[in-house]
C-alpha cells in the first residue's frame, strides 16, 4: 500500500520532498545566521558587514518562506490527490461490473471512503516530515561531531536510541488507532442503517429507540477514542520526556569536558545551542511511527476491502451478434431441480412458482452470483458463463424488483444519453404506464427525482423502473414481479404495453398476476423446484386447480 | 451543481453559543487538561535557562562538576515533569473533547431523525452522513491540535516576552514592530478562506451522498450498465472536495509567507536596534545577542497562535453544520396524553405539495374505533397522500384532523405516534437481532412479548428456526430474508408497537404475489381490534374492510361495502372485475 502510494505521487514527492527538507534546513540555519550577524556586524560595529549579513538573513528567510510554500502544496497536494485516489478505487470496487462481495455496511463503506482514505494519503506526510527530521539530526550531528567529537558521536548514537525505545510505544498506539477507526466505522454503519430505514421508524414513531441504538455505537467509538488519545498521549510524553532527558545527558558531557578544557566555551555554547534543536526531530520521529502505523492500518483495511472477492466472475467470450434466446437446460440449483425452460425470441413466457425462493434462485443465475449444481444456463447457443460480462449484459437484462431509481429527472433515468426519438419515448412510456407518472408531475419528464427516488409513490417507481427497462431494449428481459405496487387497471394496461413493446424480443416475467399471466405465450408451471406444467394461462386455470388457486386472489 | 436543498447551516452567532454551552458542561476535564497543558509550556521553559546558567558556570571558571550534574539533573527533572504531563493532559482532552463530540453527533442523529421523512429525502442521507462523520472528524483533528499548541504555545510567549523585557526595554520594544504585519496578514487572511471551508465540507456532503447512492445502488447500476456515471459522479464530488482543500491550503501557505514577513520584520527591528544601542554602548553585545535570539524563539509560539484562528475557522465550519441540525424544531415532550379506541375524523382536508396542483381535495372521513376503512383507486389518485395525512406524517394545506375529539397539531408527536402507527411501502430489515427489529419502538418488551407479536405476524415459525431465534442478525450482512418476510417483520413491529389505529400504505406491495396471501393475512390479524386505514390495491385486501372508499383525482368518489360498491358497477365494479379476472 505505502510503496504504491509512493509510486503513484512520485513527481510531486521528488519535487516537495527536497522543497521541505530545504525549508526545515532553512528554518534550522536561521540562528546561525543570527549569530553572524551579531558577530561580524554587532560586535564590530561594522556598518556594511552587519548589512550584509542582514541581507543574508533576509534571502535565509525568504528561501525557506518560498520553499514551504511550494514543497507544502505540493505535499498537500499528494496527500489529497493519493485519498481521492483511493476514494475512486474504493468506488470502482464497488461499482465494479463483476460487483464485490463484501460484508461491510453501507456506512462501513462510506467511512472507508473518507476517514479511512485520508489517513492513508497522510502517509506522505509522515514520510516528508521523517526524511527531515533525520536529515535534520544527520546536519547535527555532523556540525557535533566537527565541533566535538565525544558530543558528536553520543548524538549520532543516542538519538537513534532515544527514537528506538519510543518505537516500543508503535504497535500498541497503533492497535489502538486501528480499534478507534472501526469503532467510528460501525457507528457511521448503524447511522446509515437507521437513515435507510428512515420511513418505517417514523411509522411507529422509534426514533428515540433508533436514536438509542445509534448512541451506542457513538459511545463505543467515544470510549475507543478516549483510550487511543491515551496511548498517543503516553507516546507523545515519552517521546518528548526522553528527548529533554537526552538534552540534559548532552549538557551535563559538554559540562563536565568544558570545565575539564577538553572544549572551549564557544564550543560548548555551539554545542548547547544546536542541542536543543534535537528535540524537534526526536520527538517528531517517535509520533511518526507510530502515526505511519495508524496510516498503514487504515491502508490495510483498504486493501482488505478491494481484495473482496467479486460476486461475479466474466467468461472470455464475446459472441459476434448479441444472443436473442434464454434457456435453462436441466438446471439444478438451490430449490431448482432439473428446471427446463426456453424463451425463443418473440416470445413473452411467464414463470409461476410455488415459492419466492425458486423465483430468487431464477434470478441469481441470471446475474451469475448462483451457478448451477447440474445443467446450463445459456443466451442464444452460449453458456451464460462462457460469456464476458458486457456481453451478457448487451444481451440480458434482469430488473430487479428492488430496482433503484437515482437522483436526476425521469428523463436521466430513463434515456441518460437521450439516445430515444420522441415516438420511441411516448410509445415505451405507454407501456409501462409511465404516462401516468409524468401527466402527475407538472414538469412533465423533467420532473427531479430524489436520491431513493423519495418524491415518488411504490407505484409509480415500479412503472419508471419498467420504462427504464424497456428503453435498454435489450434482447432478453427478465422482468421480477414488475407491477405488484400498481392498480388492478394500470396492471392489465401494463399487461398489454409490455406485450406489444416486446414483440421482437424475448421476455420472461416471473410472477403471479393473472393481468400478465394472461399476455404470456406460455406459462411456466414450477413446483417443488421442477415444471410441471407449460401452456396458456387460461388453459392452465381450465386443468391445473393447484395453479388455480395460486394466481387466484 | 445542487439542485438538494441540504439541511441548514448556523450562523456564526448560534455555533459560537452553542460551542460555549459544550464546552461548559465539560469544563472540568477541560480546564484541567489546560492547565497541564499549561505545565508542559512550563518545563518546557526550564531547559534553556538551566543551560544559560551552566554556560555561565562554565565562563565564571568557579563552576564544579557537582554544580554542573545537579544542573543537568534539574533538566532531567523538567523532562520527566514535562513528559508526565504531556500524557495526562492528553488524555484528559480526549476526556473532555470525545464525550462532548460523541454527544453532538448522537443529537444531530436525533434531531435529525425527528425531522420530516419528507425534508431528509430532499436534503439525502449523504448529508446527515456526512455531518456525523466528516464534520465530526474535522472537528476533534483540530481540537487534538489546537488546544495542546495554544496553551504550549501562549505560556512560550509569555515567558520569551517576559525574558525580553527583562534584558533590554528597548530592544522588546523593537520586537513589537513585527505585530501589526502578523495582524495584516491574519486580516488578510481569513475573510478569505472561510467560504472555502464551508464550500469544502459541502463538496465533502455532496461526495458522501455521491458515493451512497453508489453503493445502495450497484446492483441496479450494474445491470443497467450504468456504472460509470456513478462512478463519475463520485470522482466529480470527489475532485470538487480536493480542489477546495487544495485552494484554502494555497491560501494558507500564502499566510505563511506573510508571517515569515512578520518575523523578519520584527528581528530585523531587533537587530537593527541592538546594532544602535550596541554601538551607542547603551547594551552589551552579549544582551543584543540574546534579544535576537530570545525573538527567534518566538517565531514557533506565535505562528501556532496565529494558526488557531485557521484551526477555528476549519472547525467552526464543520461546527456550523451540526449546529444547523441543532437547530431544527425539537419534538415536543410527551403530553401523557392517553389516546384510548379514539375517532379519526378529517373535516374538509385538501393537499397540494408546494406550489402544486391539490393531490387531496375535499374529504371528509370518520373511522369508528376498530373500523377498517379501505382506499382504492389508480396510482397517483391521492392515496399515499392521504395515508400520511391521517397517519401524521403530512400536515394538509387545508382542514383539519382530529383524533378523540383534539386537532393533531396539539398532540406531541410521541403521543400521535404511541396510538396511531404506519406502515409505509419502503420495507427496511434493520442490521440487527430479530428481537430489536421487533421491539424497535418498545425495547422494554419481554422476549415473550416479542413471540406474541410475531405469532400475530405469523412469522414466529420461520422465527423459531433460525440458527439463533430471536437473536439471530438479520438485515445487510444478517441471516438472509425473503422481501415477504421483511414484510411480516414490519408487520409484527406493529404488532408489538400495539396501537389503537394502523395506516397500511400498500404495506403488502413488495412481496409480490407470490407471498401476498400469507402476508393479507397476517396483516388482517395484526389489525384485529384496531381501528385501520388500508391502502391497498390488492384488492383481495380491500374487500374484508367494513368500508372501502375509491379515490380519483384527489377526491373520495366512491364511499361502501364491498357488495354495495360491486353493486353499484361505478368505478370500483370496474377495478373489481380487472382485479379478479382470470
Amino acid at each position: 500500500m505505502l510503496r504504491r502510494t509512493i509510486w503513484r505521487q512520485r513527481r510531486r514527492l521528488l519535487l516537495g520532498f527536497p522543497l521541505l527538507i530545504a525549508w526545515q534546513l532553512g528554518e534550522a540555519m536561521t540562528p546561525v545566521v543570527i549569530g553572524m550577524v551579531v558577530d561580524h556586524g554587532v560586535a564590530t560595529g561594522d556598518t556594511r558587514a552587519f548589512l550584509l549579513w542582514l541581507l543574508v538573513l533576509a534571502a535565509l528567510m525568504a528561501g525557506f518562506s518560498l520553499s514551504y510554500r511550494f514543497g507544502g502544496r505540493l505535499g498537500l497536494r499528494s496527500i489529497q490527490e493519493e485519498s481521492h485516489a483511493l476514494r475512486s478505487e474504493i468506488a470502482g470496487h464497488v461499482l465494479d461490473p463483476r460487483g464485490a462481495d463484501t460484508d461491510e455496511l453501507p456506512g462501513e463503506v462510506l467511512s472507508l471512503a473518507t476517514a479511512d482514505a485520508d489517513m492513508t494519503g497522510m502517509v506522505v506526510r509522515q514520510l516528508g516530515f521523517a526524511l527531515g527530521s533525520i536529515v535534520a539530526v544527520l546536519a547535527i550531528g555532523g556540525y557535533l561531531l566537527v565541533t566535538d567529537w565525544v558530543v558528536g558521536v553520543l548524538v549520532l548514537v543516542g538519538t537513534p536510541l532515544v527514537v528506538a525505545v519510543t518505537q516500543l510505544l508503535a504497535p500498541m498506539v497503533a492497535r489502538r488507532t486501528e480499534a478507534q477507526q472501526e469503532t467510528v466505522a460501525r457507528a457511521s454503519g448503524v447511522a446509515s442503517d437507521l437513515m435507510a430505514g428512515l420511513r418505517p421508524l417514523k411509522g411507529i414513531g422509534a426514533e428515540d429507540a433508533a436514536t438509542q441504538r445509534y448512541r451506542v455505537a457513538s459511545r463505543a467509538a467515544q470510549r475507543a477514542s478516549i483510550t487511543m488519545a491515551g496511548a498517543w498521549g503516553v507516546l507523545a510524553g515519552v517521546s518528548s520526556g526522553l528527548s529533554v532527558l537526552f538534552l540534559g545527558v548532552v549538557a551535563a558531557v559538554a559540562g563536565v569536558r568544558a570545565l575539564d578544557d577538553a572544549i572551549t566555551l564557544g564550543q560548548f555554547i555551539a554545542i548547547v545551542g544546536v542541542a536543543q534543536y534535537l528535540a524537534e526531530p526526536i520527538l517528531a520521529l517517535g509520533e511518526l511511527s507510530a502515526q505511519a502505523a495508524a496510516s498503514l492500518a487504515s491502508g490495510r483495511r483498504i486493501s482488505r476491502f478491494l481484495q473482496t472477492p467479486a460476486l461475479v466472475e466474466g467468461g472470455a467470450l464475446t459472441p459476434a451478434a448479441p444472443p436473442r434466446t434464454l434457456r435453462f437446460d436441466k438446471v439444478t440449483a438451490g430449490p431448482l431441480k432439473d428446471l427446463d425452460l426456453e424463451v425463443r425470441q418473440g416470445e413473452l413466457v411467464a414463470l409461476v412458482a410455488d415459492t419466492p425462493l425458486a423465483d430468487d434462485a431464477v434470478i441469481r443465475l441470471l446475474h451469475g452470483t448462483l451457478r448451477p449444481d447440474r445443467g446450463r444456463v445459456l443466451l442464444g447457443p452460449h453458456p451464460l458463463d462462457d460469456l464476458t460480462l458486457a456481453s451478457r449484459r448487451d444481451a440480458l437484462l434482469v430488473n430487479d424488483h428492488h430496482a433503484d431509481l437515482f437522483e436526476g429527472s425521469i428523463h436521466d433515468a430513463i434515456d441518460p444519453r437521450r439516445d430515444l426519438s420522441e415516438e420511441q419515448l411516448s410509445a415505451l412510456l405507454a407501456a409501462s404506464a409511465g404516462t401516468d407518472v409524468i401527466a402527475a408531475h407538472p414538469e412533465g419528464l423533467d420532473h427531479r427525482i430524489r436520491a431513493s427516488g423519495g418524491t415518488l409513490s411504490g407505484g409509480q417507481r415500479q412503472r419508471l423502473t419498467l420504462a427504464r427497462a424497456l428503453a435498454e431494449n435489450r434482447p432478453v428481459l427478465v422482468l421480477h414481479e414488475p407491477t405488484s405496487a400498481v392498480d388492478a387497471v394500470t396492471e392489465q394496461r401494463i399487461a398489454a404495453g409490455l406485450r406489444e413493446a416486446r414483440r421482437p424480443h424475448a421476455t420472461l416475467v416471473l410472477t403471479a398476476s393473472p393481468a400478465l399471466l394472461d399476455v404470456a405465450d406460455v406459462v411456466v408451471v414450477v413446483r417443488n423446484g421442477t415444471v410441471v406444467g407449460r401452456a396458456r394461462h387460461r388453459e392452465l386455470l381450465r386443468r391445473d386447480p393447484e395453479y388455480a388457486g395460486r394466481v387466484a386472489r | 451543481m445542487t439542485a438538494r436543498a441540504i439541511l441548514p447551516i448556523a450562523d456564526p452567532a448560534t455555533t459560537t453559543r452553542r460551542a460555549w454551552r459544550l464546552l461548559r458542561r465539560h469544563r472540568r476535564p477541560l480546564v484541567g487538561s489546560v492547565l497541564l497543558f499549561a505545565l508542559v509550556g512550563l518545563s518546557g521553559v526550564v531547559p534553556p535557562y538551566v543551560l544559560g546558567t551552566i554556560v555561565d558556570l562554565v565562563q565564571d571558571g568557579t563552576g564544579s562538576r557537582g554544580q554542573v550534574l545537579a544542573l543537568a539533573a534539574v533538566i532531567v527533572v523538567s523532562a520527566l515533569v514535562g513528559g508526565a504531563a504531556t500524557a495526562a493532559s492528553a488524555a484528559l482532552l480526549a476526556r473532555a473533547a470525545n464525550p462532548a463530540l460523541a454527544e453532538l453527533r448522537e443529537d444531530v442523529l436525533d434531531r435529525a431523525l425527528h425531522q420530516d421523512a419528507e425534508r431528509l429525502e430532499q436534503a439525502g442521507t449523504g448529508d446527515v452522513m456526512s455531518r456525523v462523520g466528516d464534520d465530526v472528524r474535522a472537528i476533534s483533528e483540530s481540537l487534538d491540535n489546537a488546544v495542546p499548541e495554544f496553551v504550549r504555545a501562549v505560556v512560550a510567549i509569555v515567558f520569551t516576552m517576559f525574558g525580553l523585557l527583562v534584558l533590554d526595554w528597548r530592544l522588546a520594544l523593537a520586537g513589537l514592530a513585527a505585530g501589526p504585519f502578523y495582524l495584516v496578514a491574519l486580516r488578510w487572511y481569513l475573510p478569505r478562506s472561510a467560504p472555502y471551508y464551508r464550500r469544502e465540507r459541502i463538496a465533502q456532503g455532496e461526495r458522501a451522498e455521491a458515493l451512497m447512492a453508489g453503493i445502495h445502488g450497484a446492483p441496479t447500476l450494474r445491470a443497467l450498465g450504468r456504472h460509470h456515471l456513478a462512478l463519475q459522479r463520485i470522482d466529480h464530488h470527489s475532485r470538487a472536495a480536493l480542489v477546495q482543500a487544495v485552494d484554502v491550503y494555497a491560501l494558507l501557505t500564502r499566510l505563511f509567507g506573510r508571517i515569515n514577513l512578520a518575523e523578519w520584520v520584527g528581528l530585523t527591528a531587533v537587530l537593527v536596534t541592538g546594532f544602535l544601542l550596541v554601538r551607542d554602548d547603551a547594551v552589551t553585545v552579549g544582551a543584543a545577542t540574546a534579544a535576537a535570539l530570545y525573538f527567534h524563539r518566538l517565531f514557533n509560539p506565535i505562528g501556532a497562535v496565529l494558526l488557531i484562528f485557521d484551526q477555528i475557522q476549519a472547525a467552526g465550519a464543520s461546527l456550523a453544520r451540526l449546529v444547523g441540525v441543532l437547530e431544527l424544531p425539537e419534538p415536543r415532550p410527551s403530553s401523557e396524553v392517553v389516546l384510548r379506541q379514539p375517532v379519526l375524523r378529517l373535516t374538509g382536508v385538501a393537499h397540494r405539495y408546494g406550489d402544486g396542483p391539490d393531490v387531496v381535495r375535499d374529504v371528509d372521513l370518520t373511522i369508528a374505533p376498530g373500523e377498517h376503512v379501505a382506499v382504492v383507486g389508480s396510482t397517483g389518485a391521492g392515496k399515499t397522500t392521504l395515508a400520511s395525512i391521517v397517519a401524521g406524517q403530512v400536515i394538509p394545506s387545508h382542514g383539519e384532523v382530529t383524533v378523540a375529539g383534539r386537532p393533531y397539531g396539539a398532540i406531541p408527536s410521541v403521543d400521535l405516534r404511541r396510538a396511531l402507527a404506519l406502515v409505509s411501502q419502503e420495507v427496511h430489515v434493520f442490521a440487527t437481532t430479530v428481537r430489536e427489529n421487533v421491539a424497535m419502538s418498545r425495547p422494554e418488551l419481554s422476549d415473550d412479548d416479542v413471540w406474541a407479536a410475531l405469532r400475530v405476524a405469523r412469522c414466529a415459525g420461520w422465527v423459531a428456526a433460525l440458527p439463533d431465534g430471536l437473536q439471530t442478525r438479520v438485515g445487510h450482512l444478517g441471516h438472509p430474508l425473503s422481501a415477504a418476510q421483511g414484510q411480516q417483520l414490519a408487520l409484527a413491529r406493529v404488532a408489538a408497537h400495539d396501537p389503537s389505529i394502523v395506516v397500511l400504505d400498500e404495506a403488502t406491495a413488495e412481496a409480490g404475489s407470490s407471498g401476498a396471501r400469507d402476508l393479507d393475512l397476517a396483516a388482517r390479524a395484526v389489525l384485529e381490534g384496531r381501528s385501520a386505514l388500508i391502502v391497498a390495491h390488492r384488492l383481495s385486501q380491500a374487500r374484508y374492510a367494513d368500508r372501502i372508499l375509491v379515490m380519483e383525482h384527489g377526491r373520495i368518489v366512491e364511499d361502501g361495502t364491498h357488495d354495495a360498491l360491486v353493486a353499484r358497477a361505478g368505478r370500483y365494479a370496474q377495478l373489481w372485475s380487472a382485479w379478479s379476472a382470470r
